[in-house]
């Protein structure tokens, strides 16, 4: 097995409320190998998304270590952050969050930008060929569909060829079919680049897709299994 | 039982929503709160407060010059007459009134013992009488009677630090000396004598017989205050009688009378001018804001489209659903206006409290419904005029939103009915705005300025937008970032330049029409203006007083001319007092006014219609007459005016126009007589000197000195010194202006919050998704600075260029004054735009940057 790319150990994530603390992760501790598709599920209120955040540095965890690609994000500033996201994850949301103000090929080129590399629209254009999106580059997000956006949040989560890709029910805002063709799309990327995954869902169908299946009830995992048969790892408390 | 359906009657037209369901639903729409509304109801308060302010303002001084006007003028009228002292007959004509107080002012040069310093000063001698109403109050509670008697004097204290006086010290007026006897602390009736150029001396009546001042042809002022007896009528209408049954017992005097109610049409006309030229300056401060509303009003509607939707879908018709918000934007604006009034009614006091020394009078608080129902209507129209158009606008919301997201759900044009209604409401608030304003076509070229300012910045965003989007994309990213978010299609770009944009030019105009009108007072005028004018030379000793200051300083010239003081009483023999007027002219009929006689066209005047009479004419009086004034009295050639000189009635044809170059302070005047028609009235002779170049202060101190030693009667004014206090009133009015004008940039600064606060949810959307992809905030900081700057400096360099614009308009064609360009205006302008730009702008991206980004990122 590949070495671990994701490495969560007694991960913590407690909120505060006008009604008190609100306990949203509760010692979670997990290992993602590199190149690893693996799906969060959990009913909702369960912390999958919370989860997600956690690994991606957009949420700092109370308690507990969270090592991404060899780096404590523990020890980061906000700006390490988000420079270790821009070389290492690529992030799809529910929502897409496309930046409303650009067309579809300025928002795919944009991490390149701002990290300073070079051909940053060819590889974009490239990119926005190979999610079937060639003939939209010039339009804004609002000009678009929901799987059409979605396929450009794919694109540009992609770009810069990161080894990890979150995705926080990609489909949820999608009809079946078009959901289907991004998870093909996004299943068949990932494999290309031999990236990691970790996809929160409550697509079952979508879950099974995954090597892995991390369960989640109350902020805690509550099973972890693989779906090929491989090793079944239970971590949780 | 059974019930019996009639399915075609739920086919047929529904009966709409009356009224009262639609005001019901309006209402129950509000339960969201006011925070969508707060900058449409800041806007509003602001614009309403100004117009409030300026109107209660006026309000109260014009109760207060009422109010205080029996101590103002020191009894309940007055009649007053420059040169001549009442007769017996007509003294004795007052005393049938009531109690009768003698005054005279007149302007003259108090002189040190030794001679080595004088000071031109304001004489009041007065009678026993005086004052019959108030209290004339001196330092250190001496009484004011006693220290007038005999040759005492009480001064104002500027009086002692000029001349190096004290208590008990003697001075100089004219030919007899003078004890300063005491300090004045109060002068009941200070403003019914006038603007007044130097430190007022008291004296008693005897005393001013000694000073040998007064003698046929002096610039003397005689006034006459009359007390009513307590049981005598004294309404408004009984005054105004007893006034001019003493005009018509006294039809060629030549008395101007003034009573309590109006003590001085003066001030009163000047306020009333001020008035509506600060209205005008806070309506264009309400119209500013008016972008703000419509912005406000758009953004209401984005957020309840799917309510509006929803409604839709329910069977609601497109003018129900423009009802129900209607009601929510009558119920806003009501606020504001509430808001606004409450505001205006207390800036009197508050001015009054901070400002009381520059007040003619006290200023209470005054509530008139007029200023208010001005104010309150002004609020009201500009509010629907900017809130139709986004708001007709709902009903192209269409029930399918509710199915799909559009980016334009609400877009196109409002219904006809709501564009005529809005184009209607338009017409009135300029028709409201032009017949309340006086001259109109101040009103008229503000309204111009106004749709310019706003056409030309609702335009230019756009144009921005798309020119951006041309642009080749720059290698920096921040740079790229800031040029996009420019570029956007429903980005900040246009309410950014439209906000800033208007509230810049208005600044930028203000700015430069203070700078012409201060340069034109301060730099200008100088270079051409003479030194001195010296009033009541006696026309004998006037070649004896040109050789000695000829000898004194080498190099001087002086130019003279015969000067009377007199009062148009008639125009083509029609009385004056029922003639109507612009309101810029009316001065001209208003009191005395210095006329003069000459056989040649005077320096500084050029023909324009008739011809100069010739030497030695001895024909029926003529007169030449200013074109510009004749023109808007509508005076012409060979039409007849008549004057009151001394008491006499003198009636002349005009016989030519003159263009009159006034600025060069020059000896003019509005009317030059054939000489044959005054040279028999006995009068000086006013004359105009011009030292030579390079003369230094202590020749000229010394050369004046010499002068009043010799020729005690002699008044020399010093130009300079008189612009100064001319420009010192000029400052006062300018602040009010500044601050009227600086209201309209906070005006315009609400606006630039509103709008940045509009987008502000985007921003930080946009930004947390900028950092998910690995932007620092440095990047997202220098996007951000990027896009503001250039936006900043767009919008402040067209408000320049239209700023200067409005501002030459208004010098040139109502001022009437050279244009100068100021670039200390067009920096302060600048600096504003950028602390403005960076203040707002930097809250929102401080804010943005420390939005936490796991809210913004969940699915909504």
């Amino acid at each position: 097995m590949n070495e671990p790319i994701i490495q969560l150990d007694n991960v913590h994530l407690t909120l505060t409320s006008k009604a008190g603390p609100v306990h949203i992760l509760r010692g979670v501790s997990l290992d993602v190998p590199a190149g690893q598709p693996a799906a969060i599920v959990g009913p909702s209120g369960s912390g999958k998304t919370s989860l997600l955040m956690v690994m991606a540095g957009l949420e700092r965890a109370s308690r507990g270590t969270v090592t991404i690609a060899g780096r404590e994000l523990t020890r980061l500033s906000e700006d390490d952050l988000a420079v270790l996201r821009g070389a290492e994850m690529g992030i799809i949301f529910q929502s897409f969050h496309l930046v409303p103000t650009m067309t579809a090929l300025e928002n795919v080129a944009l991490p390149m930008e701002l990290a300073g590399e070079a051909d940053a629209y060819k590889n974009a254009r490239e990119l926005l060929k190979e999610v079937g999106l060639a003939a939209r580059t010039e339009h804004y997000p609002a000009e678009l569909s929901g799987g059409e956006q979605q396929r450009v949040a794919i694109a540009r989560a992609l770009v810069r060829e990161p080894r990890i890709i979150f995705a926080d029910e990609p489909t949820g805002n999608l009809d079946g079919r078009t959901g289907r063709q991004i998870i093909d799309l996004l299943f068949g990327l990932r494999q290309r680049r031999n990236a990691t995954l970790v996809i929160v869902t409550h697509d079952d169908h979508l879950a099974g897709m995954a090597d892995r299946i991390i369960r989640m009830s109350d902020g805690s995992v509550a099973s972890d299994e693989s779906t090929r048969a491989s090793a079944v790892r239970a971590v949780s408390p | 039982m059974t019930v019996v359906l009639e399915p075609h009657t739920r086919l047929m037209p529904s009966r709409r929503a009356g009224l009262k369901t639609i005001l019901k639903l309006g209402i129950r729409e509000l339960r969201g709160g006011l925070k969508g509304f707060r900058i449409f109801i800041a806007c509003l308060a602001l614009g309403v407060m100004v117009i409030a302010a300026v109107g209660a303002l006026a309000d109260a001084l014009r109760a207060g010059l009422a109010s205080q006007g029996e101590t103002i003028l020191g009894g309940d009228m007055t009649f007053a007459r420059m040169h001549v002292r009442a007769t017996p007959e007509e003294r004795a004509l007052f005393s049938n009134l009531g109690r009768v107080s003698e005054t005279s002012t007149m302007r003259t040069m108090a002189r040190r013992l030794d001679a080595s310093d004088q000071a031109l000063a304001e004489l009041k001698a007065v009678d026993d009488a005086y004052p019959l109403s108030g209290e004339t109050t001196v330092e250190d509670g001496k009484s004011f009677r006693e220290a007038i008697e005999g040759n005492g004097a009480v001064v104002d204290p500027m009086l002692l630090e000029r001349l190096g006086l004290k208590i008990g010290d003697r001075f100089r007026i004219g030919q007899t000396e003078i004890e300063v006897r005491g300090v004045l602390k109060a002068e009941p009736d200070a403003v019914a004598d006038r603007l007044t150029y130097g430190p007022r001396i008291f004296v008693s009546l005897a005393t001013l017989d000694k000073t040998a001042l007064v003698k046929p042809g002096t610039l003397i002022r005689w006034r006459y205050a009359v007390k009513l007896p307590p049981d005598a009528p004294s309404d408004r209408e009984s005054l105004a009688n007893l006034r001019k049954s003493v005009e018509q017992k006294l039809p060629t005097a030549g008395f101007t009378s003034v009573d309590r109610y109006d003590p001085s049409p003066q001030i009163t006309r000047t306020l009333e001018r001020l008035r509506q030229f600060l209205i005008l300056i806070g309506l264009a401060s309400l119209l500013v804001g008016g972008v703000g509303i419509a912005s406000a009003v758009a953004t209401f509607i984005d957020k309840r489209v799917k309510v509006v939707a929803t409604l839709r879908s329910l069977g609601a018709s497109g003018m129900q659903i423009v009802g129900i918000f209607l009601v929510q934007i009558i119920l806003m604006s009501a606020i504001g206006i509430a808001i606004g009034l409450a505001l205006g009614v207390v800036v009197p006091p508050l001015v009054e409290n901070f400002y009381g020394d520059l007040l003619p009078v006290h200023a209470g608080i005054q509530v008139s419904p007029g200023s208010l129902g001005i104010a309150a209507l002004y609020g009201l129209l500009v509010a629907l005029i900017f809130a139709l158009w986004p708001l007709g606008r709902v009903e192209n919301v269409r029930a399918a939103v509710l199915f799909r997201d559009s980016i334009n759900a609400v877009s196109g044009r409002p219904r006809t009915s709501i564009i005529v209604a809005t184009a209607a409401l338009t017409a009135l608030l300029f028709a409201v705005a032009v017949a309340t304003s006086e001259p109109h076509n101040i009103a008229v070229y503000i309204a111009i300025s106004l749709v310019v300012m706003l056409a030309v910045f609702g335009w230019l965003g756009g144009a921005i937008a798309r020119l951006v989007k041309r642009v080749p994309r720059p290698s920096t990213p921040e740079l790229a970032l800031a040029l996009r978010n420019i570029a956007a299609p429903d980005g900040l770009t246009r309410s950014v330049i439209l906000s800033l944009g208007t509230g810049l030019s208005l600044l930028v105009a203000v700015a430069l029409a203070n700078a012409a009108l201060v340069a034109d007072l301060n730099e200008r005028l100088p270079e051409q203006a003479p030194d001195y004018f010296l009033l009541d030379i006696a026309p004998d000793e006037f070649d004896a007083v040109k050789a000695k200051i000829v000898r004194d300083v080498p190099g001087t010239t002086l130019i003279d001319a015969p000067m009377l003081r007199g009062r148009l009483v008639s125009l083509k023999g029609t009385p004056v007092e029922g003639a109507k007027v612009p309101a810029d002219v009316q001065w001209v009929l208003n009191g005395d006014r210095g006329l003069s006689y000459a056989d040649a066209i005077p320096d500084g005047s050029t023909l324009t219609a008739g011809s100069w009479w010739p030497k030695d004419y001895q024909g029926p009086p003529l007169v030449s007459f200013e074109g510009e004034i004749a023109k808007k009295l509508g005076l012409g050639l060979g039409d007849s005016v008549t004057v009151n000189v001394l008491g006499r009635n003198v009636e002349a044809k005009i016989a030519n126009l003159r263009e009159v170059n006034w600025e060069n302070l020059a000896i003019n005047f509005i009317m030059v007589f054939s000489p044959n028609t005054l040279s028999a009235a006995p009068h000086n002779v006013l004359a105009t000197l011009r030292l030579p170049p390079g003369t230094t202060r202590s020749v000229e101190t010394a050369m004046v000195r010499d002068l009043g030693r010799t020729y005690p009667s002699i008044t020399a004014i010093r130009v300079r010194d008189a612009i100064d206090q001319f420009n010192k009133i000029v400052a006062k009015v300018m602040v009010a202006v500044q601050v009227a004008g600086s209201v309209t940039l906070a005006a315009g600064a609400l606006v630039l919050a509103g709008a940045l606060a509009t987008g502000q949810r985007r921003r930080i959307l946009e930004a947390v998704i900028l950092k998910t992809i690995g932007a620092r905030r440095r990047q997202i900081l220098k996007a951000h600075a990027f896009e503001y700057a250039l936006l900043a400096v767009i919008a402040a360099v067209v408000a320049i260029a239209l700023g200067s614009l409005i501002a030459w308009v208004a010098v040139t064609q109502v001022m009437e004054i050279d244009f100068v360009f100021s670039v200390n205006a067009v920096l302060e302008t600048l600096t504003i735009a950028a602390l403005m730009i960076m203040a707002f702008g930097g809250i929102g991206t401080w804010a943005v940057l420390r939005a936490p980004a796991v809210p913004y990122l969940r699915s909504e």
